[in-house]
């Protein structure tokens, strides 16, 4: 991690018996972790587990009192891999990653990690990127667990709950010797509440305690025929009902009893809080937990215990499913569940809840309403659940009347003075000479030139797959492509897919590489790639150096900011007669990152009296015309607008404002684009030296006498 | 069952402004008190722009009274449920009610009304920002009460963030079963930037008690200074035109006395004059006047590397930027500017005789778009100041310069439209005013404007002023195009309208 600190977090991790764990629901999983003597940690970063990663890669001395193992995987499919460690030996370990992408990514190590199964517990710790915030494809991790035979689980949002689910997870694992998923959604992620601790567990087998002697070599445990054959008949006939009587045995599954006792509600952990809230407002439940219909919570969604599902809907006439996006895997069990038990018990779920979609409360109330007005149990006026869920469409329906227009959105952009901006704006002005180019995006922060002012981009096939994206796109547009890749997402994968791919294939296409020295936007970890001075790139391995090695003929590495420079490499490479794949590094620090250093750096520089010079950028507030051209090629959050100070003009002027750290990229733009003579760049010299004020105080004199000749 | 219900935050922030701190706070200080307190957030990626929202639920029953029950929160906001919207920003208040969360009847809401403009408001190529007004219209009608003033500058008098201001509005509102004295304790053992986020707190704290500061814009308009030579030409200003344009001619003889001369500014009131009188014929107020009076004075000082340079020299510019970028007295200060003619500026130096072959070889051979002297200019510097000075003493030269003969003839052609409109419509005399708005900028920009001009001249002003058109179908043509050609700069939206007004051209 880039010069930030997380003091603060790992302090908590050191929480012991007896004390309060105030913080996040990942944090409280990385505690939970601690507790159930893991010996190694991994996983790939990203939204909304990437402070996970974050705290342990930081917190090396606790880890090393511990004995743990951590390693910053360069993509899922190795922290998946790592799981590997648990299937010859008893040893516990945890990986996370961002799903459902990242289990895609796994998936290939999932499944042989599966087929064999572990003897040490081995858990998944998956961010379900799903719903409001998500920016990942909408699909379920479910499917994954049920196809590869890895038992899932969805603690309710509370981190009693949540701390509970990871260390009764391991051993559920190793009572099942299957790996589990521990599912948690992006607000339970985020999610603060507090839990009681306990001590951190040393595991028995360490980097403290090495067992020395290899696993003996047995056949049994390689996904390999025939082996493969009775794995899978190992998965129905002894892991599934060991998994199923651990889950029973340790009531993982939660039965809230309610009066209204011929209906109920079966619901997935993570969506409790959202329907008690719903039956809060529906009058069926107090704040406190109290609900009026008896509520079946699944913490383990897959497997399903039948034994326990049956009794719960046995004596009653109908319960309501509320599962959470598409397919309904749970309500397609539960429904087979009951046909087999021959219960008549009438089964609601997709139907009166939406099929696909976050469910809110919200979203809850009307499903409630459906279910109410169709089941009308004795005791309870359904007609008055759905009045209110009326009430709150007419409410919702309202609201938006009030405006004629949607308000403008906003979106997520690049940060101040970030490096990516100038290369888009450079391919936008090259744009204006060679015409429109397809343009393969990828995943990142570079993912934002997708929205506007820039709004580019044809396709995104997933992380590090722009340059794999485009193969076919060359010969059947008869136009050169031009991919655009992260640093990280060529890591990730995209040198091997992508340029490798290329290569072999002898494919034509442009691939700017946008070097910037972390994985940005998951919140600057370090990759291999990574030049900072610190703990894990001490030996960077050079991008540059790498592409040269694979045959990479044509490569320029062009300064991100130097926009005329980038317009021309593009133009160039757009355009050049000569076939094959060419490559542009745009080559710039992560903004974010660098202030963060240059910051403490500065007021190092400052406090030692030391000449400073600090650069801000600016506009001519009578010069500018106010046509936002500028903006329009940059986008940058301290480039804005103010009131025209023109008193015959109204259109509102560009500005720069304080957060502005000078980059430079409105001088580059404005002088690229042959905008318009309004940007200023003023060097404020602090510490001045003698030299300085010498200088400055004859320049003063000079512009003083020239101006005083203008005023005669 | 028990009715007491969690009290439920929403809070509007955008990335970077301290949202997540001041939800921090609210979370320490509602622990403090012994409530049982939960927050969630939507952070999504790591960048500082994007909307964020901050949810938090408190139960006002303290734990220990519950006899060992614990309230279940919710994670997100539900419609019409929410007690309090805090906004960092006046769009994200607005936007939060249209949303539903909040209500008549429930809800109260504490926002600045300072704006953090869109990219969409920024990107537009003329106006495009939302209207203040109505965004507060809508925020009265869809909340209960409402706390609502300029936190931003409150907060930069207490020299702190945003949120420390709203911390002590929302102290201060009551809403909380929190004691303020547990917020400031809670910044305090913060330790970071305690003073200023107290003096924040407070100001906010004093807002939510009745004492809203009083923060008085600074008027953004700079006229320009009056001269003793310009001010005979204001007093006929005065005399010929009506009250209504009165004050726009005389700005707009200050500028062309300092643009030009004070010849060319008594030809801008000599221009006028006709103007004012065919409207008064019309039965015209002057509001026709007045518009004519802004424009014409704005087309008439065009922008040329004269007057580039004569802004970029002017004494008031330099303690401008020196306020701007917040320089101590007498700290050394490097200005550098980005200058970069090209052919088209050169030619509109040159005698018209000389300029025109040039500039049609340029524009045969495309070399207006690819031909330019950029370049730095280290204007605070004696060289730099001393040529800048240089550039603007030629403006005596400028009236025999090719682009000066052009924007005359641009200007009368422009004038005689607008005469000749009035006769058919006052009204639609406006609209074509109005068009010289299209005209503005530099290079490109200047080129895109002017020939949108063109275009709607060309395809609508001239068939109108003809009288081929009824004036109201006209008049909403034109309005139309000038909207649809401000719509885009590639001129799509321009041609659209085109198109469309073309297809319901009333038969001859």
């Amino acid at each position: 991690m880039a010069e930030r600190s997380f003091k603060h977090e790992i302090d908590l991790l050191r929480l012991g018996e007896g004390d309060t764990f105030r913080g996040e629901g990942i944090l409280a999983v990385t505690k939970a972790l601690l507790q159930s003597g893991v010996s190694y940690v991994g996983g790939y970063q990203g939204a909304p587990v990437s402070h996970l990663m974050d705290v342990l890669v930081d917190a090396e001395d606790l880890l090393a009192e511990l004995g743990i193992h951590i390693e910053a995987c360069t993509n899922e499919a190795a922290a998946a891999a790592m799981l590997g460690a648990s299937i010859a030996y008893p040893i516990r370990g945890a990986v996370t990653w961002k799903s459902v992408v990242g289990t895609n990514v796994a998936s290939d190590a999932l499944s042989n990690l599966t087929s064999p199964g572990v003897i040490g517990g081995a858990m998944i710790i998956i961010g379900e990127d799903y719903g409001d915030g998500a920016s990942v494809i909408q699909e379920r991790s479910h499917a994954f667990a049920m196809k590869s035979s890895i038992w899932l689980l969805d603690p309710r949002p509370h981190l009693p709950s949540i701390v509970r689910m990871v260390e009764k997870g391991f051993e559920l694992s190793e009572a099942s010797h299957s790996p589990v998923m521990l599912d948690l959604r992006i607000k339970a992620c985020h999610v603060t509440g507090e839990f009681a601790t306990s001590d951190n567990r040393k595991a028995a087998i360490s980097r403290l305690a090495p067992m020395g002697t290899p696993a003996p070599f047995d056949y049994a445990k390689l996904s390999h025929p025939p082996s493969t054959f009775a794995h899978e008949i190992a998965k129905v006939e002894e892991r599934m009902p060991a998994a199923r009587a651990f889950i029973a045995q340790h009531h993982l599954n939660e039965l809230f009893p309610g009066d209204l006792a011929q209906i109920g509600i079966v619901v997935q952990g993570g969506l409790y809080n959202s329907l008690l809230r719903a039956l809060m407002r529906l009058d069926l439940a107090d704040a406190l937990g109290n609900a009026r219909i008896p509520i079946f919570c699944l913490n383990v969604t897959y497997p399903l215990v039948p034994e326990e599902l049956t009794a719960f809907c046995a004596t009653k006439r109908a319960v309501l499913m509320v599962e959470e996006g598409t397919p309904d895997y749970i309500e397609q069990a539960l429904g087979q569940i009951l046909r087999k038990a021959d219960l008549q018990t009438g089964l609601f779920g997709k139907g009166c809840l939406p099929q696909a979609g976050e469910y809110t409360s919200d979203v809850l109330v009307e499903g409630l309403a459906a279910f109410l007005e169709q089941v009308r149990p004795a005791g309870l006026d359904a007609d008055a659940a759905r009045r209110f869920a009326d009430t709150l469409s007419r409410q919702r329906r309202d609201a938006a009347a009030l405006l004629d227009e949607t308000l403008p959105g906003r979106q997520p952009g690049f940060c101040t003075g970030c490096p990516e901006r100038p290369v888009f704006a450079a391919l936008k002005l090259a744009q204006r000479e060679v015409g429109p180019t397809h343009i393969s995006a990828d995943i990142g922060c570079h993912s934002f030139a997708t929205l506007p002012p820039f709004n580019m981009g044809n396709s995104i096939l997933g992380f590090g797959m722009s340059l794999a994206s485009s193969a076919a796109v060359s010969s059947n547009l008869g136009k050169r492509p031009v991919s655009i890749m992260g640093d990280g997402g060529f890591w990730h994968n995209g040198v091997i897919t992508g340029v490798a791919g290329t290569l072999f294939n002898r494919g034509d296409g442009v691939l700017v590489i946008l070097q910037n020295g972390y994985t940005s936007a998951t919140g600057q970890q370090f990759m291999p790639s990574s030049v900072a001075e610190g703990r894990r790139a001490e030996n960077p391995v050079s991008i540059e150096a790498t592409l040269k090695v694979l045959g990479v003929k044509w490569l320029k590495t062009v300064r991100s900011y130097s926009v005329g420079t980038m317009k021309k490499a593009l133009t160039e490479a757009m355009t050049s007669a000569e076939k094959g794949l060419k490559v542009i590094i745009a080559d710039g620090e992560c903004q974010l990152a660098r202030q963060r250093r240059v910051k403490s750096e500065d007021a190092a520089t400052l406090k030692a009296g030391r000449r400073l010079v600090r650069v801000r950028y600016g506009v001519d507030d009578e010069v500018c015309s106010g046509d936002h051209s500028c903006i329009r090629l940059s986008g940058c959050p301290s480039l804005t607008i103010k009131p025209n100070p023109d008193p015959l003009r109204d259109d509102p002027v560009a500005a720069v404002i304080q957060s502005c750290v000078g980059c430079g990229l409105c001088g580059e733009v404005a002088h690229a684009a042959v905008l318009c003579p309004s940007f200023w760049r003023a060097e404020i010299i602090q510490n001045p030296n003698r030299f300085d004020r010498w200088l400055d105080g004859w320049r003063r004199k000079a512009i003083g006498w020239l101006q005083a000749e203008v005023a005669s | 069952m028990s009715a007491t219900r969690p009290i439920s935050i929403v809070i509007a922030a955008m990335g970077g402004e301290g949202g997540g701190v001041l939800t921090d706070w609210l979370v320490q200080a509602a622990t403090a008190e012994g409530l049982a307190v939960q927050s969630t957030s939507v952070p999504g990626v790591a960048q500082r722009t994007g909307a964020t929202t901050y949810y938090i639920e408190i139960y006002p029953v303290p734990v220990a009274q519950l006899g060992g029950a614990r309230p279940v929160l919710a994670l997100a906001p539900s419609v019409g449920d929410v007690n309090l919207v805090v906004a960092t920003e006046l769009m994200e208040a607005a936007r939060t009610v249209t949303r539903g969360l909040s209500d008549r009847e429930r809800t109260q809401l504490i926002a600045s009304t300072h704006r953090v403009y869109a990219i969409a408001e920024k990107a537009a190529m003329g106006d495009g920002r939302a209207d203040s007004a109505t965004l507060l219209r809508v925020i009265e009608a869809g909340t209960k009460t409402r706390l609502l003033f300029d936190m931003e500058q409150a907060a930069k008098t207490a020299g702190c963030v945003v949120n420390a201001v709203l911390l002590g509005a929302i102290a201060g509102s009551g809403i909380l079963p929190i004691a303020p004295e547990t917020f400031e304790a809670g910044i305090r053992a913060s330790a970071k930037a305690v003073e200023s986020n107290l003096r924040g707190f407070a100001t906010g704290l004093a807002a939510a008690r009745g004492t809203v500061p009083v923060h008085l814009q600074p008027a953004h308009k700079r006229p320009q200074p009056d001269t003793a030579p310009t001010l005979a030409l204001i007093a006929r200003a005065y005399a010929e035109l009506p009250e209504p344009a009165r004050e726009s001619a005389a700005e707009g003889v200050k500028r062309l006395t300092r643009y030009q001369d004070l010849r060319y500014a008594t030809l801008y009131l000599e221009r006028l004059a006709p103007i004012a009188s065919a409207e008064r014929d019309a039965g015209g107020s002057g509001a026709l006047t007045r518009v004519v009076a802004r424009h014409l004075a704005v087309r008439m000082s065009f922008e040329d590397v004269i007057r580039v340079a004569q802004l970029k020299t002017d004494p008031a510019r330099f303690a401008r930027i020196r306020a701007e970028i917040g320089a101590a007295p007498g700290q050394p200060v490097v200005v550098r500017d980005f200058l970069k003619p090209g052919i088209d500026e050169l030619c509109s130096l040159l005698p018209p005789l000389l300029a025109r072959p040039i500039l049609a070889l340029a524009r045969r051979r495309g070399w207006t778009e690819t031909a330019y002297w950029g370049r730095e200019v280290a204007s605070s510097g004696i060289l730099g100041f001393a040529g800048l000075r240089l550039m603007a003493r030629l403006k005596g030269w400028r009236r025999h310069g090719h682009r000066f003969n052009e924007e005359q003839k641009g200007i009368e052609h422009w004038l005689a439209s607008v005469t000749r409109a009035i006769a058919l419509s006052p009204l639609l005399a406006l609209e074509v005013a109005e068009c010289a708005r299209l005209i503005k900028g530099y290079g490109e920009t200047w080129r895109r404007g002017e020939a949108n001009y063109r275009r709607i001249d060309a395809a609508l002003v001239t068939p109108a002023l003809a009288g081929q058109w009824p004036a109201a179908f006209a008049l909403d043509a034109i309005a139309s195009a000038r909207a649809a050609a401000l719509a885009d700069p590639e001129g799509q939206g321009l041609d659209r309208t085109l198109a469309e007004i073309a297809h319901k051209l009333p038969s001859p």
